[in-house]
């Protein structure tokens, strides 16, 4: 009996995992196809680049950072 | 005032804890858990970082993470939205982790350990920068890191001075020299984050002269090259932007041929790009650090991030541009972030005195004689004590002079990929099938690769053709140098087939034990030199605990346990034999 009730509870945990996965694994789909598809949509149209993909020729590929120590605070953030 | 680095999430999670500015304890998850290149929250590690030095995390002032998440979730975000709506699969793969752990580190500080203060962020790029400079010899160095990718630095060049580090230049994702070589990596059926070294090793094999290797010129038309180093890809011949495969279909078409199969054999064409994607690494390493020597105006260079490991260039870059001098930690890749976080805050953010350098790489969890006997005798293994250091010594080396395979377990653990003679496994260099028996019986991987040799400091320059003066850092396994010609048939069995080894040098006062072994090996053999590979099978991380050095014996064709104070032969426990060819994988 006691077998019994525990394999209920593992099969309704397992259940609960999958049931879980993809409830995700559908916000997600939304998230993603009103979220970033309707952002890549807008960028597209007014020709906004996130990611340098197709660069042009430079002299110097090298982007100017000047990383240095900063004000402790900066350091709390995770940004 | 002990002061935590944690560095997770992505690969080789690892801790450190350094108390007033010196490193004292630091581990990678991995060996706690088993699982290689772990990547969850270190919280064996740290347990064991806090226990080395018997504090509890109250008595951590604070806490550093190697990295800025939310940069980095920045540039996810980014890839998704300008590749819309090829990463649908990554996207929905990824992102749970994103939201359950990866964005919620001070939660699970917090939860995982009961700290209470600051948790300080710095970045990936200026972590891996510190982890290498801030404990180098130097008091001004120019500094360059090169790894897959951190926030959104791939590459970075810059000035170390004191206790400050400036990155100057930054070469941004997806530019990236180690997602090429990983690219590289994945399409000759290794895995990424784990065999880029297995890729340098067969290189060897290849055509290494840039103009007789068809790969390599092709590989260099999606690669535009500046003198100053500074480079852009093709992207279209790539596909880490939006996927998990690496290699484009046009990729493919370039290199004659679709991406390996694991279980395919190699052919000389796979040769053939394992030592074009050297080559071209090599070609625009060489720009950059010529450029960064030009920009610092030093002598000293300081190197960090994964593509620091490429030892085959390690071993060339001081003759090959125009440093004088080099240092790259144990461990450069992302695992040693966590010591370089520590040392940042105490150092640069507090401003503290830097005080001596890193020498001693056995920061991992040690064990005593008492620990091991208790072990030996809880689980009735047939074990025999020697009587004293100079027994252990002279029976070991006799041993090994007498081809046998012997695991090494001594001091505490080292920091970073390589064993460094205290985890490792031992044998005679001079035996001419040794590399077939330990590759094949021992480690189970692949014929071709090759296996390191370790040899006393002092004679180093009279087997390899070595730098002089001799960088610090052949300590470490980090150095690939030309074997002097007369002895290759002499040590056949760690001299690899393009006549290089990559050795480990041994100073006495590093590892007394390890130093007396390999001269008392020279006084019988005529050679001071030992194979020194890791001890662990295929696919598992390095043995940390007395367990899982017996389990590692007990499963391959390690003959010797040499334990402590204590020598465990195999045989003398056939009961507790298994087969851990089976298990063995990348």
């Amino acid at each position: 009996m006691k077998d019994f009730l525990q394999g209920i509870k593992l099969g309704m945990v397992e259940f609960g995992n999958n049931l879980n996965g993809i409830l995700v694994s559908l916000i997600l789909l939304f998230v993603y196809i009103l979220g970033v598809g309707s952002t890549a949509l807008i960028a597209k149209l007014i020709g906004k680049h996130f990611l340098d993909l197709n660069s042009k020729k430079k002299k110097s590929y090298w982007v100017d950072l000047n990383l240095s120590k900063k004000e402790l605070r900066e350091y709390l953030n995770q940004f | 005032m002990y002061i935590l680095g944690i560095s997770c999430y992505y690969h080789d999670a690892s801790a450190a804890l350094i108390k007033d500015g010196k490193v004292v304890a630091a581990a990678q998850e991995e060996r706690f858990t088993r699982v290689k290149h772990d990547t969850s929250f270190p919280i064996n590690a740290i347990n064991f970082c806090l226990q080395s030095q018997n504090i509890k995390i109250e008595d951590v002032a604070l806490v550093g993470f190697y990295e800025k998440p939310l940069l980095k979730f920045e540039r996810i975000l980014y890839q998704h939205i300008e590749m819309f709506p090829f990463g649908i699969k990554v996207f929905l793969a990824t992102l749970p982790a994103w939201f359950n752990t990866k964005l919620r580190v001070i939660k699970a500080i917090r939860k995982k350990l009961g700290y209470k203060k600051n948790v300080l962020f710095i970045e990936h790029h200026l972590a891996h920068a510190a982890s290498s400079f801030l404990i180098s010899p130097f008091k001004k160095a120019a500094v360059v890191t090169c790894d897959g990718v951190g926030e959104w630095t791939t590459t970075s060049l810059g000035i170390g001075e004191g206790n400050n580090i400036t990155l100057l230049k930054e070469i941004r994702f997806p530019n990236s020299l180690g997602l090429l070589y990983s690219t590289i990596t994945a399409y000759l059926g290794f895995s990424v984050n784990n065999s880029e070294y297995k890729v340098m090793g067969l290189s060897a094999y290849g055509e290494m002269d840039p103009k007789k290797n068809k790969y390599y010129q092709r590989l260099k038309k999606i690669v535009d090259l500046n003198e100053d180093g500074s480079f852009s890809f093709d992207m279209s011949y790539f596909t880490y932007h939006y996927s998990n495969r690496m290699p484009s279909k046009k990729l493919c078409q370039l290199l004659d041929g679709p991406i390996k199969k694991a279980d395919q054999p190699l052919t000389q064409r796979h040769n053939d790009i394992a030592a074009a994607v050297q080559l071209l690494t090599e070609e625009i390493l060489t720009k950059i650090l010529n450029y960064a020597q030009k920009v610092s105006q030093s002598d000293d260079l300081v190197m960090a991030g994964g593509v620091a490991l490429n030892s085959v260039y390690n071993g060339k870059i001081l003759r090959k541009t125009t440093f004088k001098n080099l240092w790259i930690q144990p461990d450069p890749g992302d695992g040693g972030t966590s010591i370089g976080v520590a040392v940042y805050i105490y150092y640069t953010l507090m401003g503290n005195k830097r005080q001596g350098y890193f020498k001693d790489p056995y920061l991992g969890p040690a064990y005593s004689n008492l620990e091991i006997r208790t072990f030996l005798k809880k689980n009735k293994i047939k074990y025999k004590e020697f009587r004293n250091q100079k027994d252990l010594v002279n029976q070991t080396a006799e041993l090994i002079h007498k081809n046998s395979v012997v695991g090494w377990f001594q001091l505490g653990m080292e920091w970073g990929p390589r064993a460094l003679g205290a985890r490792s496994i031992l044998s005679n260099p001079c035996h001419p099938k040794m590399q077939e028996i330990l590759n094949e019986k021992v480690k189970h991987r692949e014929t071709f690769r090759p296996f390191a040799p370790v040899i006393c400091r002092e004679d180093a320059k009279d087997f390899f053709e070595i730098d002089n003066p001799m960088p610090e850092i052949t300590d470490f396994m980090l150095m690939v140098y030309p074997i002097k010609k007369k002895w290759h048939k002499k040590i056949p069995a760690v001299t690899h087939i393009d006549g290089t080894g990559r050795l480990q040098t041994i100073q006495k006062n590093q590892n007394l034990l390890y130093y007396n072994l390999i001269e008392r090996f020279g006084n019988l053999s005529g050679i001071p030199i030992l194979i020194n590979t890791s001890f662990n099978i295929r696919g598992e991380p390095i043995v940390c605990t007395p367990f899982d050095a017996y389990k590692c014996m007990m499963g391959t064709g390690i003959d010797y346990l040499v334990m402590g104070n204590f020598l465990i032969k195999r045989l003398d426990n056939s009961n507790h034999i298994w087969d851990s060819e089976k298990y063995a994988k990348d």
